[in-house]
C-alpha cells in the first residue's frame, strides 16, 4: 500500500471522529436550547446580572457590577491574590 | 498533462511521507508539540467563546438598568427614598429594590449570593417555577423560606432536611427553610444563589428599614435606556447606573486574550514556534545534505525538493491541526474543560457543572490556524529554499 493511501486513511479516520462528534454536538445544542429557556425566566425574574462561575471572590462573581478597583480595594497595597483573577479580565466600564 | 502533474505530486507526497517515517521519532516528537500547542489555544479559544456565548444569550433579559449608591469609592446602601426621585424621569416602567450580597460560610469557606427580592414585581415570575428541579417560589408574605441553587445544596447537606442557619451580624442564628431548589440546568447562572424575601434578606444583614442593596429599573422603550440612563445620573449623582448594554458588553471582554491566562497561552505558542523556527533555519544537518545531493544526482530538480519540504510542512502541521483541535474540542465538551477548572474557578467552593458547547465557526478555525499552522509554513520556507539550493557535489563531496 503506497504512503499516500496510508495517509488518507489515517485523515478519513480523524475525520469520521470529527464527524461523530459534530453528529454528536447537534443533539447535545438541542438538549442546551431547552435549558436556555429556564435561564432567560431565571436572568429575567431575579434580575441576575452576571455567570456564576467563579465564586471566590466579589469581583469575579459579579465583574460585570465590579468596579476595575474592587481587588485592590481590600486595604493600602493590597495585590489582587485570587487564581480567578488571572482568567477575567477587569470590566470596561 | 493534469494527471501527470497530480500524479507527480502523489509521487512527491509519497516520497514526503516516507521522508518523515524514516525520521518518526523526530517527525512524531514535533508533531505531538505542535498539537500540544494547538490544543491549548484552542482549548482557551472555545471555553472563552463557550462562556461568551452562554452569557451573550442569557444577560439579553438582565434589568435594563441597575442602580447602585457609591459612597467614597464603594458600593453601599441605596435609599428606598430615590424610588419617589425616578417617579419623575418619563419612560420608566417600573422600580424594583433588591438586597443582595455574599454570605461567607466560615466552616465550608464557601461564600453564597444572597438575593432578596419581591419577585412577584420581577419580569417573568410567573414561569420562575419552571427554573425549579424541585418546590416553588416563596410568596411574599411567607417568611425564612428561601431557594437555593444545586451547589449550596451539596455544600450545606440538605440530603435529608431542609432547614438551616445563617449567622446575623451580631451573631444572632436565623433559620430558614428550603421551599424550592433550582434546576441543575440554571446551574451557570444560579449555582450559589439563596433566594429570599426582602424582609428576610433585611433580618438577616441588619439592614435598616428604608434601605436596599440596588435598585431594578424596566424601562418602557428599551431604545431609550441610554437616555433615561442620563437622566438617572443627573437625578442622582453619587449613584452609579449600569445599563443592559453595558453589562452585556463586560462579558464580550471579560474573557479575553489580554487577561493573564490568555497572555500565557499565547507566549506560549509563541515560545514554541520561535523554538522550531530558530531550529529550522539555523541550518541543514549532514544527512539531510547528503539526502539532497544524492536526489539531485538522480535528477531532481529545485523545484522538487522545494515540494518535498512544503509536504513534509503540510502534513505535519495539518496533522497537528486536526489532532490538537479534536482534542480540545473532546477536552472542553467532554471533560468540562478540566485542565482549565483550577485557573478559572481558583479556589472557589462552590463550582457549577459547566456544560460548555462551543460553537465552531470558521472564524475561530481560521485564527487558530493563522497563530499555528501558517506561522510554521512561514518558518519552514527559508530552509527548504537552503536545503533545495545545495550544490549536489559540495554535499557529497563533504
Amino acid at each position: 500500500m503506497r504512503p499516500a493511501l496510508v495517509f488518507s486513511l489515517l485523515l478519513c479516520l480523524l475525520l469520521a471522529l470529527d464527524g461523530a462528534l459534530f453528529v454528536d454536538g447537534l443533539s447535545r445544542r438541542k438538549a442546551e436550547d431547552a435549558t436556555l429557556a429556564q435561564l432567560e425566566v431565571a436572568t429575567s425574574a431575579l434580575g441576575l446580572s452576571d455567570l456564576a462561575v467563579a465564586t471566590e471572590a466579589r469581583y469575579t462573581r459579579h465583574p460585570a457590577v465590579s468596579d476595575p478597583m474592587a481587588p485592590f480595594m481590600d486595604h493600602p497595597g493590597a495585590i489582587e491574590h485570587f487564581p480567578t483573577g488571572a482568567f477575567w479580565l477587569p470590566p470596561q466600564h | 498533462m493534469a494527471q501527470t502533474n497530480l500524479e507527480k505530486q502523489l509521487n512527491i507526497l509519497d516520497y514526503a511521507l516516507s521522508s518523515l517515517w524514516r525520521r518518526r521519532m523526530k517527525s512524531l516528537s514535533v508533531l505531538l508539540v505542535f498539537a500540544s500547542v494547538i490544543f491549548l489555544l484552542a482549548s482557551f479559544q472555545m471555553v472563552t467563546q463557550a462562556l461568551s456565548d452562554k452569557a451573550k444569550q442569557v444577560l439579553a433579559y438582565t434589568p435594563e438598568i441597575t442602580l447602585q449608591k457609591m459612597s467614597a469609592g464603594r458600593q453601599e446602601a441605596i435609599p428606598l427614598a430615590y424610588k419617589d426621585k425616578l417617579a419623575g424621569i418619563f419612560g420608566i416602567r417600573r422600580v424594583v429594590p433588591r438586597i443582595w450580597g455574599y454570605y461567607f460560610d466560615e466552616v465550608l469557606l464557601a461564600n453564597y449570593t444572597v438575593m432578596g427580592m419581591n419577585v412577584d414585581e420581577m419580569p417573568e415570575s410567573a414561569r420562575l417555577d419552571t427554573a425549579l428541579a424541585s418546590g416553588r417560589m416563596p410568596t411574599p408574605d411567607e417568611q425564612g423560606r428561601v431557594v437555593i441553587g444545586h451547589s449550596v445544596k451539596k455544600a450545606l447537606d440538605l440530603e435529608g432536611r431542609n432547614t438551616f442557619s445563617f449567622f446575623r451580624p451580631n451573631l444572632s442564628l436565623k433559620a430558614f427553610t428550603v421551599s424550592g431548589e433550582f434546576s441543575q440546568g440554571t446551574d451557570i447562572l444560579t449555582n450559589d444563589l439563596i433566594i429570599m424575601n426582602l424582609a428576610d434578606a433585611r433580618d438577616l444583614y441588619a439592614i435598616p428599614a428604608g434601605m436596599v442593596t440596588d435598585l431594578c429599573v424596566y424601562v418602557a422603550n428599551p431604545k431609550e435606556i441610554d437616555t433615561i440612563a442620563r437622566k438617572i445620573s443627573e437625578a442622582l449623582p453619587g449613584v452609579r447606573v449600569l445599563t443592559r448594554p453595558q453589562i452585556q458588553k463586560t462579558y464580550q471582554v471579560v474573557f479575553g486574550w489580554r487577561s493573564g491566562f490568555g497572555s500565557i497561552c499565547l507566549l506560549t505558542a509563541l515560545a514554541a514556534f520561535v523554538i522550531l523556527a530558530w531550529d529550522k533555519a539555523s541550518g541543514l544537518s549532514p544527512e539531510e545534505r547528503r539526502e539532497i545531493a544524492i536526489l539531485k544526482v538522480l535528477g531532481w530538480e529545485t523545484s522538487d525538493i522545494l515540494a518535498v519540504r512544503f509536504w513534509e510542512s503540510v502534513i505535519v502541521s495539518g496533522l497537528a491541526c486536526v489532532v490538537g483541535m479534536t482534542a480540545a474540542y473532546i477536552h472542553v465538551v467532554y471533560f468540562a474543560a478540566s485542565l482549565f477548572r483550577p485557573v478559572l474557578m481558583g479556589w472557589s467552593v462552590l463550582r457549577p457543572d459547566l456544560h460548555l458547547l462551543p460553537r465552531m465557526a470558521a472564524g475561530d478555525i481560521l485564527l487558530i490556524l493563522a497563530f499555528t499552522v501558517i506561522p510554521y509554513l512561514a518558518a519552514t520556507v527559508i530552509p527548504a529554499w537552503r536545503s533545495a539550493t545545495v550544490p549536489a557535489d559540495s554535499a557529497l563531496g563533504g
